[in-house]
């Protein structure tokens, strides 16, 4: 029996997905699992269309929950809306399962019903982007590639005739290619706020590769593994002292370089400056509304605050909208980046968002999407 | 709960965006990001965002009653047959495939398919290549000076980006137009005749306009003309989702432009019109006038994957699967031909079984895939910008702005979307001088009518007024109107 608490490390009993899923197929088996077990009723997983791309489903098939493919840096979606109203198990980064639990607050998730294999995450890349960065700096076709994987401060691809390149995700981001800048100041590397934990930091010797380091979370965790082990779909043991001595040495790195790229994104603007400086970023707003749309921790319908004292006659210098945007979030925002990712005009909107929200939130030593319980500052104001 | 996914791309333009549409066991339908799309990286527009809304479903209809799509073609094969004076139009807003299969149906009737592009006919086939093919979108990051004739906000919303790029790689933007852009670091309302020595454009440069069914030809010479002078290179933006697959599949069938064949209609020597997902209600500046006009035809014989307004007055709707779910491709404005994965053969076949019962061949989808690729594909697989090859050209003065009431003329709202732009924009000169009142309404008055609007004060030239939407006193794309406060 699986424990709060454990740090195991595991791997999927089937060889074909042992070898298809990334490190050791783990997270597929224990989703698949789940569906077959009747933990669940739906899954949410990315199905593969190519190595840039993958689209989120969700699904009841078992097939096409072990067909779907693993972790992929440059598919930089949010899951969190497709669990919602359902009971589903699902894949998660970071920021995935903190809009989880801010939709949950919101009643959209009943977190009961909802189970989360959090996946660790140093940050994910534009599928554009990441095509350029491969002919440009690393002068390899993006058609050759069949697999990446961030370690150890380096971006590393592996192309069809087996080899592989890695070049410093520093030299990478200096070049203007590697991460989206929301991933390059998160802090929040291990997904410690979903039900497991997984990842490959942590796992050495005769398994690095071929399995997943595991932390259970809490009890829902315990029951996704025991599901699994009980399936016969995969195989765990304890994690060694020197294995999560490894895991801690990276999350702390990663956290470390979150923390000094903060700095750099975020300079100062004076306070004189600032109401112009929100207003030359909007200008080019076309109003397309894109943002709320894709915004995973957004729980309003079409009839929102920030929609309904926005009109385009209204000639503000900067609209309603975003007015009431930049106040509502910015006690729930989670910097997951998604709102600038799919922004026509390219405003760094996140960043925006970012500029109140980390504020915000650090004063009042809350950060969302970590608990379920802990209401957003603002809304318990409102209540008082 | 079943879904299907279908990857697509936005119908709103030509700038080719890709997008996902997920489709409930119930036809539900949604729209999410699709990242991995060069043209646009996911990115939409306000008409994308709300294309659930454009995807209603055409039901197959004869003489106003619903029909089977069998009984459908077949009453349109009863129409057709022996039928004079048979005008087809397709403006490029289906794949490249079906607009192929509607070019069989018009052979086998004797006839040709017209895309509405009337300025094509106005301007030597030596320049068509220049004006049907765009330039590779990522050039326009790496222009050293950018002339615009468009407003990317409300036009080609995902043009804006690329101008921030090069804004940012260190290009200077003019703008042309109606209204100050924010985008642009000078703003001018100058005339033709003025454009080469104001603009200052060289070989470093690029022109981005767009040709659409209302252009005036002699501003698209005009323009060909400056880009001759100063070396620029010219993009000509389109307003349909296949406009530049449709054009090149078209060339040289003698086609006529839409205004010629509503003209045609009123003359009488037009007598029945086949449709191809073009509804000239909402294509010509006043359905009204067009709806009179379309009133006068013997056969009205409609072929749509959506619902629109021309399908009320049409004698037979040959209602098809949704663009998203058909099987075939389409041509971007920079010549990036992009495949839908819909499997939808629907209309493919409804027009072969059409085109057998015309006496014309039958086809499949394989087969007119196979022609598309071998005729335009091959030539235009990587964007790449056609020099100019044209000679300067004589120009008349421009037949547009005889009216103070402009409509900024704009590909998506033409579909009727919903949206909150009702209303107009004018300048703080007019507000003073009509005594306009803050939150009030101005009354516009033409020979089609009075309509009190709200306005919005922007910079706009003096005594103009700008519309996003086609307003009911508008009678064209510019209308003369007085204005008076409410």
């Amino acid at each position: 029996m699986v424990s709060v608490g454990d740090m195991l490390v595991g791997y999927a009993t089937d060889d074909d997905v042992r070898k298809r899923g990334a490190s050791g197929g783990l997270v597929t088996a224990v989703l698949a699992a789940a569906l077959e077990k009747g933990l669940v009723e739906n899954v949410v997983v990315l199905k593969h269309i190519n190595e840039y791309e993958a689209v989120p489903i969700v699904t009841d098939d078992v097939e096409e929950v072990l067909a779907s493919t693993g972790s992929m840096h440059s598919v930089p979606v949010n899951l969190a809306k497709y669990a919602v109203g359902r009971n589903v198990a699902m894949p998660a980064k970071p920021c995935d399962t903190q809009a989880v639990i801010e939709q949950a607050k919101r009643q959209m998730i009943d977190l009961d019903n909802t189970y989360i294999v959090g996946l660790n995450c140093g940050g994910s890349m534009h599928p554009v982007t990441t095509k350029k960065m491969l002919a440009e700096m690393y002068d390899i076709d993006p058609d050759d590639v069949v697999g990446e994987e961030i370690e150890k401060g380096k971006l590393i691809f592996k192309t069809k005739d087996g080899k592989e390149k890695a070049i410093s995700i520093d030299e990478l981001e200096e070049a203007g290619f590697g991460r989206r800048i929301s991933c390059r100041f998160c802090t929040l590397k291990i997904p410690v706020n979903a039900d497991l934990a997984c990842g490959n930091w942590g796992v050495i010797g005769d398994l690095a590769g071929s399995a997943t380091f595991c932390q259970v979370m809490n009890e829902k965790g315990a029951k996704l593994l025991d599901n699994a082990i009980e399936a016969g779909r995969i195989e765990v043991q304890p994690a060694s002292d020197k294995a999560l001595g490894i895991r801690e040495k990276v999350n702390g790195a990663m956290e470390n370089l979150g923390k000094t790229w903060e700095e750099k994104v975020f300079t100062g603007i004076p306070d004189e400056e600032r109401m112009q400086y929100y207003m030359d970023q909007m200008a080019d707003c076309i109003n397309c509304g894109a943002c709320k749309e894709v915004c995973p921790v957004c729980a309003c319908d079409e009839d929102s605050k920030c929609t309904m004292f926005h009109s385009l006659v209204d000639d503000y210098k900067m609209s309603m909208y975003h007015l009431v945007r930049l106040l509502h979030l910015s006690d729930s925002c989670i910097a997951c980046g998604q709102c600038s990712d799919v922004c026509p005009s390219d405003i760094p909107i996140t960043l925006l968002q970012s500029r109140f929200a980390i504020p915000a939130q650090r004063r009042r030593e809350y950060t969302p999407g970590m608990n379920v319980n802990d209401i957003p500052p603002y809304f318990e104001v409102m209540l008082k | 709960m079943k879904e299907m996914i279908y990857r697509t791309v936005c119908p709103g333009c030509n700038m080719g965006c890709g997008l996902y549409i997920r489709e409930d066991d119930e036809g539900n339908v949604a729209v999410d990001f699709m990242k991995s799309s060069p043209a646009n990286l996911g990115k939409l527009c306000r008409f994308g965002m709300k294309l659930p809304h454009h995807y209603t479903k055409a039901t197959s209809m004869v003489d106003g009653v619903e029909a089977s799509m069998e009984d459908a073609i077949q009453a349109a094969s009863g129409k057709l047959k022996g039928a004079d004076n048979v005008a087809m139009l397709s403006v490029g807003a289906t794949t490249s495939e079906e607009h192929l299969a509607f070019t069989r149906i018009a052979d086998a009737l004797g006839t040709v398919v017209s895309t509405g592009m009337g300025a094509y006919g106005e301007i030597p086939s030596e320049c068509h290549p220049a004006v049907g093919m765009g330039i590779p979108l990522e050039d326009i990051e790496q222009a050293g000076r950018i002339a615009l004739f468009v407003d990317p906000y409300t036009q080609y919303p995902l043009l804006v980006r690329r101008l921030k790029a090069a804004k940012e790689n260190g290009a200077s933007i003019v703008a042309v137009g109606w209204q100050d852009l924010n985008i642009a670091d000078e703003n001018k309302y100058i005339n033709p005749d003025q454009y080469e020595s104001e603009l200052g454009l060289d070989s470093d440069s690029i022109i981005i306009t767009d040709v659409h069914p209302h252009s005036d030809p002699e501003q698209v010479k005009n323009l060909l003309n400056l880009a001759l002078m100063t070396g620029a290179r010219i993009m000509f933006m389109k307003p349909f989702v296949d406009s530049t697959g449709a054009q090149l599949l078209s060339k040289g069938t003698g086609q006529k432009g839409l205004q010629e064949i509503m003209d045609g209609i009123n003359e009488g020597s037009i007598k029945t019109l086949v449709t191809l997902n073009s509804d000239p209600l909402e294509l010509m500046s006043n359905s009204t006038d067009a709806a009179g006009t379309l009133e006068k035809l013997d056969n009205l014989i409609v072929i749509t994957s959506r619902y629109s307004p021309v399908n009320n007055m049409a004698n037979v709707v040959i209602g098809t699967e949704p663009l998203y779910a058909k099987a075939g491709s389409f041509m971007n404005v920079e010549g990036q031909m992009v495949k839908n994965s819909g499997e939808g053969t629907e209309g493919i076949d409804a027009m072969s079984t059409l085109s057998q019962n015309l006496g014309g061949s039958a086809f499949d989808f394989p087969a007119l895939h196979n022609e598309v690729l071998e005729s335009i594909v091959q030539e235009y697989t990587k964007p790449k910008y056609k020099e100019l090859e044209c000679k300067l050209m004589e120009t008349a003065a421009a037949g547009d702005g005889k009216g103070n009431l402009v409509y900024v003329y704009n590909p998506f709202m033409w579909f009727d979307q919903p949206d909150d732009n009702d209303f107009v924009m004018v300048n703080m000169n007019m507000v003073r001088k009509l005594g306009l009142r803050k939150g009030g309404m101005i009354a516009l008055t033409s020979d089609a009518g009075t309509l009190n609007i709200r306005y919005t004060v922007r910079d706009v030239p003096d005594g103009l007024i700008l519309a996003m939407k086609k307003l009911p006193v508008a009678t064209g794309s510019t209308t003369e109107v007085a204005a008076e406060a409410v």
